[in-house]
């Protein structure tokens, strides 16, 4: 399936605002599954340079400085996208314990860069609450497939959609308290339970098709990826209850938003302001 | 026993002896109780000197630390920001041969961490072919994802290296602790020296110490380096968070001794990827960057999402590879603990040499022999706290109780890659000065590398830290503890470096000629506080003597007039209560004194001397080490506690402001001769020239602006604050007249207080600042010469002209438009100069 992303970003400060500096995560990553056929950024007032390079995790990063005085500015973001998933695997039958023994041993450099994945980061700490909310999942011997499916269920089930209730910097076990957020709370709650159980989870963020029903659309979305040892990196949409096939294009992952939060910045005076996102994902036919 | 010092037969030999703690190796005595070979000298020559002398000099020593303003800062420290710095007069003495094999090692260890950067945030071999462990990167905050890839000039991360080295009771030196990210200390280790080597001038030639200097000018050499490829004369900056950092004394004080200009994140922006240093002059490019920062703070934008000391899109420049960092973003990741387990493999693998000197023995419990090992021998190690980890304190399970030993085990199971154990250290003992007498304290000693351009240097010298008691073995400066100059003696068939030894004291630093607009706007205010603490003090002590009772008319100022002038300047209420003389007198009196003392007081004197301390601190590597001290003499001077009883407390008040005036002529000398004349000097001169005519256009209003009929005392007054009365008496000869009072003050060139004078100086001074001329007049200039015409045309005759009701209503006006163009020309330089002053924000991010 082909689609076209247009994704925008608009500030408004009260105040002009003298110059300001931004990093973007706004590229859609190629990998077997996803092709990216073309992809542009444009800001509006006209940037002095962008700059792309790769990050870490190998997303493209683009960042631009703006440098002289403005009242808003529009970040557009429009790309030509190829969702083509493979045919789906038998998912592995390795239990969650077996799992973990894997990750912990890393004998190959899958499992070595998944690794990575099972510990903290700057938005998601394991905890005991997060523990204490998988135990009714991560019972003893089962399959680590099953349990991550059955969890993003659950969270499915148990938490409820609301937008404007949590902001990004609430703590999880806040967030597990509330039962309620949107797809990075879901997201990060889900990853957060499976790193307590000493498992690689990352966070993706991504784009949904516009007009289904899906929660989370015509905004940027985030989802979930578990490593499974000798399959690789299974995604899950908690906020959905899917498992991301055609519907879903994957921008970028990292440990958690943090790492890829789609566009951030820092800029000098403005008084108030106010931000407004619009994603429309429409398919359009392959040439 | 191990009694030490033939008692000599001086009265104080019984304080002079010393016994060393047992169990520990002492640096300076033997068993036998003699000195060991390298301490000879400094022993022979202190029995001389006595316990008398040494405690005399002494005093010198400590008076330097203090004139010097030599500061430490505490964290959360409730009696304020700073505190001296604490150094024993004995310093640590060490001998060439054991320094050779310090300098090997400490080379030979920052050789290999710097390797093992090189890989960490490159390759990352050794975590792929198991050498280090990955849960030691994933698992650390310090491992700076966004810097894995890129490459420094030279391959070079680690530019300087500090070791925390410890001696256990053989001899032997241990590592104890890696400093990385930024260490701290040289400019502290120098400083000891320069006091140690006045304290005791002959001791310290005798001993043959091994000079400082030339390895800071090395340091100097290696900074400019590594922006040479840049740029062919390379600008290096040293990057301080600020005044509160707790080693800012350092930072400015290298940067002085360096002559790079010290700045803060604010002072610093970022064009198409080249860092710049906004100075008046317009955007300097910046080279080098020498970091006191922590490096997540260094880039609100890739670091840390919640801090914004650092500058916006430093990493993205860094990557690009147009400036340098020393040390580089990241580096911080090698003073875990948990690394010293692998170092002496990684010597190998790395080096292929063993490693020379110990690290005090470490297992990191993520590996499961060593959590084996830590289980069974929980009483001989101290749990150490990991960046992030479940403890923040270092653990001793040798005091824990059944239960929570049994907790411990349990978290370590739970999460092994969080616990470091190490073996306990002892720490070795040297003889410490206190409270005039000998004792033992605890050492550790510091010793730094630099990356020279071709290897690792290690300063002949250190940062000795001293123990707070005989029996602690925490040696921290934020704890309170103490330093020592550290001695290391010449190789005997070695000079070099004595080219240098003679110019250890007086070093002459280059001066930093790039001014940052952020400096520039504190100059400015300097010079603002300093004329409002003039001016304070000027009015309060005319005012004083009205409350005398004995009124001399022709001289002071009557309690009636000084009512009439505070009230006109605003210091009264309207609710001043109409009550007897004595009452009034009482109430006067608490309001000048609250002015004097009162720091809370908005507009005292105590509240602009603060106000000073605040503009002057971060401005303390461009003010002369003079400038400094009789800015704390300042201070001292007002903290003298008030007298009880009301006369001597007048006369305390009298004196105090007499003292206070001359200080302030000698702070405004220094300013006058020992400041260059550079952009930096003509801010401090117009922002004294603005609050002067700011102050004398307030006070003519105040003493012509609703008249009373008997303008006498209010003149008298007036000329008295305004240090005008001989002026006018020599002038004039004749009795008060307005029209000569108001000459005097507004319009006469000649003097000094007068408002044409204040103004003609605001033009002067601006048409030395970058971007002024005669053709091109900025918005400052523009203003000030309005204002300078306005009173150019004035005529005093009209001015001083009363109407029917007795107001001078052409007077009232003409002041308080110019108190207006002064607000405007202060509001127009803030505007053109320092408006970048603008804090920068975080942009909600989606």
């Amino acid at each position: 399936m082909r689609y076209k992303a247009v994704h925008t970003t608009t500030y408004r400060y009260e105040e002009p605002v003298g110059q300001c500096l931004s990093e973007t995560h706004l590229t859609p990553r190629s990998f077997h599954g996803q092709l990216v056929v073309d992809s542009k950024i444009e800001v509006e007032p006209k940037p002095s340079v962008v700059e792309s390079h790769r990050d870490y995790y190998g997303n493209e990063v683009s960042m631009f400085g703006i440098f002289k005085t403005h009242d808003r500015f529009v970040v557009t973001a429009t790309s030509l996208i190829d969702v083509e998933p493979p045919p789906a695997r038998p998912l592995p039958t390795i239990t969650w314990e077996d799992a973990r023994k894997e990750l912990s041993l890393h004998p190959d450099p899958d499992s070595l860069s998944a690794y990575e994945f099972t510990f903290d980061s700057p938005f998601i700490a394991a905890s005991p609450q997060l523990a204490a909310y998988g135990a009714a999942t991560f019972k003893p011997g089962r399959p680590l497939a099953e349990a991550v499916i059955e969890l993003s269920t659950r969270i499915h089930k148990e938490f409820s959609y609301k937008p404007k209730t949590t902001s990004i910097d609430m703590p999880l076990e806040e967030v597990l308290k509330r039962r309620q957020g949107v797809c990075q709370d879901f997201a990060h709650v889900m990853i957060g339970v499976v790193r307590s159980y000493h498992l690689a989870a990352r966070y993706v963020s991504g784009y949904l098709r516009s007009g289904a029903q899906y929660l989370g659309a015509e905004a940027s979305h985030a989802w979930v990826a578990v490593f499974l040892p000798g399959y690789g990196w299974l995604d899950l949409d908690p906020t959905n209850n899917v498992l991301p096939r055609e519907g879903h294009v994957t921008l970028a992952w990292g440990r958690d938003y943090g790492d890829v939060t789609p566009v951030k910045g820092i800029s000098l005076g403005g008084g108030g302001q106010a931000v407004d996102v619009a994603v429309r994902v429409v398919p359009v036919d392959a040439a | 026993m191990k009694h030490v010092k033939d008692p000599s037969k001086t009265a104080d030999a019984q304080q002079w002896r010393y016994v060393p703690t047992a169990g520990h190796w002492d640096e300076a005595f033997r068993e036998s109780g003699l000195p060991r070979h390298a301490w000879r000298n400094l022993s022979v020559a202190m029995r001389r000197m006595g316990g008398q002398e040494f405690a005399r000099r002494w005093d010198v020593g400590s008076q330097l630390i203090r004139t010097n303003g030599i500061t430490y800062n505490v964290y959360g420290d409730p009696q304020g920001k700073e505190r001296p710095w604490l150094l024993d007069p004995i310093p640590l003495v060490v001998d060439s041969q054991e320094w050779n094999h310090i300098e090997r090692s400490i080379t030979q260890r920052a050789t290999l961490l710097n390797s093992m950067l090189a890989d960490i945030y490159g390759p990352q071999r050794l975590i792929h072919d198991r050498h280090l462990p990955a849960a030691l990167l994933f698992s650390n905050p310090s491992f700076l994802r966004p810097c894995v890839g890129i490459q420094p000039p030279d391959g070079v991360h680690l530019h300087t290296y500090a070791a925390d080295l410890a001696r256990s009771p053989n001899g032997t030196w241990w590592v104890i602790s890696d400093r990385t990210q930024n260490p701290s200390g040289i400019g502290y280790a120098l400083e000891n020296r320069l006091v140690s080597a006045r304290t005791l001038p002959s001791v310290f030639n005798q001993c043959q110490v091994r000079p400082l200097v030339a390895f800071l000018e090395k340091r100097r050499r290696a900074l400019q380096l590594l922006g040479a490829r840049k740029s062919d004369n390379p600008r290096v900056v040293v990057l301080t968070p600020g005044p509160n950092n707790e080693t800012y004394f350092e930072h400015s004080f290298l940067a002085h001794h360096w002559g790079f200009p010290l700045v803060e994140g604010a002072d610093l922006t970022i064009r198409e990827n080249n860092v710049y240093l906004k100075t008046l002059d317009g955007l300097e490019r910046v080279d080098v960057i020498m970091r006191r920062m922590d490096d997540t703070f260094c880039d609100p934008l890739e670091l840390r999402g919640d801090s914004l000391l650092g500058v916006a899109g430093l990493t993205q420049a860094i990557r690009s590879g147009n400036v340098a960092m020393a040390n580089t973003l990241g580096s911080g990741i090698m003073e875990a603990a948990a690394h010293m387990a692998f170092l002496p493999a990684l010597s190998q693998q790395l080096l292929g040499e063993s490693l020379l000197m110990p690290s005090v023995a470490t297992w990191w419990c993520g590996h499961e022999a060593a959590r084996k090992f830590v289980k069974e021998h929980l009483d001989e190690v101290v749990i150490k706290p990991v960046p992030r980890g479940p403890i923040n304190t270092p653990a001793f399970p040798a005091q824990m109780n059944a239960a929570q030993r049994e907790e411990l085990i349990r978290r370590i199971e739970e999460s092994p890659e969080d616990f470091v154990a190490q073996e306990q250290v002892s720490l070795s003992t040297a003889p410490t000065h206190i409270d005039g007498k000998l004792e033992p304290r605890h050492i550790v000693m510091r010793v730094f590398a630099i990356w020279d351009g071709q290897g690792y240097r290690v300063m002949p010298g250190g940062l000795t830290r001293v123990s707070t008691s005989a029996t602690s073995l925490v040696v921290s400066m934020q704890m309170g503890g103490g330093s020592k100059d550290t001695w290391v003696l010449k190789d005997s068939n070695s000079d070099e470096e004595t080219a240098y030894a003679s110019s250890e004291r007086d070093q002459s630093p280059a001066n930093p000629t790039d001014l940052p607009s952020r400096v520039a706007d504190n100059l400015f205010w300097l010079g603002r506080y300093g004329e409002r603490v003039e001016s304070g003090v000027r009015l309060v002590r005319a005012l004083i003597p009205s409350l005398s009772g004995e009124e001399d008319f022709g001289r002071t100022a009557t309690l009636e007039t000084t009512i009439q002038l505070l009230s006109a300047l605003g210091y009264l209420g309207e609710e001043f209560p109409a009550i007897s003389i004595a009452q009034k007198r009482w109430h006067i009196e608490r309001l000048l004194s609250s002015m004097v003392y009162d720091p809370a007081r908005s507009s005292g004197i105590g509240w602009n001397l603060n106000n000073i301390r605040r503009v002057a601190w971060p401005l303390k590597e461009r003010l002369s080490q003079d400038t400094w001290r009789v800015l704390q003499q300042l201070e001292a001077e007002f903290s003298a506690p008030v007298p009880v009883y009301r006369e001597n407390r007048l006369v305390a008040q009298m004196n105090l402001l007499d003292r206070v005036i001359v200080t302030l002529s000698a702070f405004a000398g220094l300013l006058m001769e020992n400041s260059t004349r550079g952009h930096g000097w003509q801010f401090v001169q117009i922002g004294k020239r603005l609050e002067r005519a700011l102050q004398m256009s307030e006070l003519l209003l105040a003493t012509f602006g609703d008249a009373p009929f008997d303008l006498d005392p209010a003149m008298q007054t007036l000329l008295q604050i305004a240090d005008s009365s001989i002026t006018y008496r020599s002038r004039y000869f004749t009795t008060l007249r307005p029209e000569f009072v108001l000459d005097l003050l507004l319009k006469d060139i000649a003097n000094p207080r007068s408002l044409l004078f204040q103004f003609e100086g605001i033009v002067e001074h601006m048409g030395y600042l970058p971007g002024y001329s005669n053709s091109i007049q900025p918005p400052p200039l523009r203003l000030a010469e309005a204002a300078l015409r306005k009173i150019r045309e004035a005529s005093v005759a009209e001015l001083s002209a009363r109407d029917r009701d007795g107001n001078m209503l052409p007077l009232e006006e003409l002041l308080s438009q110019l108190k207006g163009d002064l607000y405007d020309i202060s509001d127009a330089l803030t505007e053109l100069h320092f408006s970048h002053v603008t804090s920068a924000r975080f942009q909600p991010a989606l």
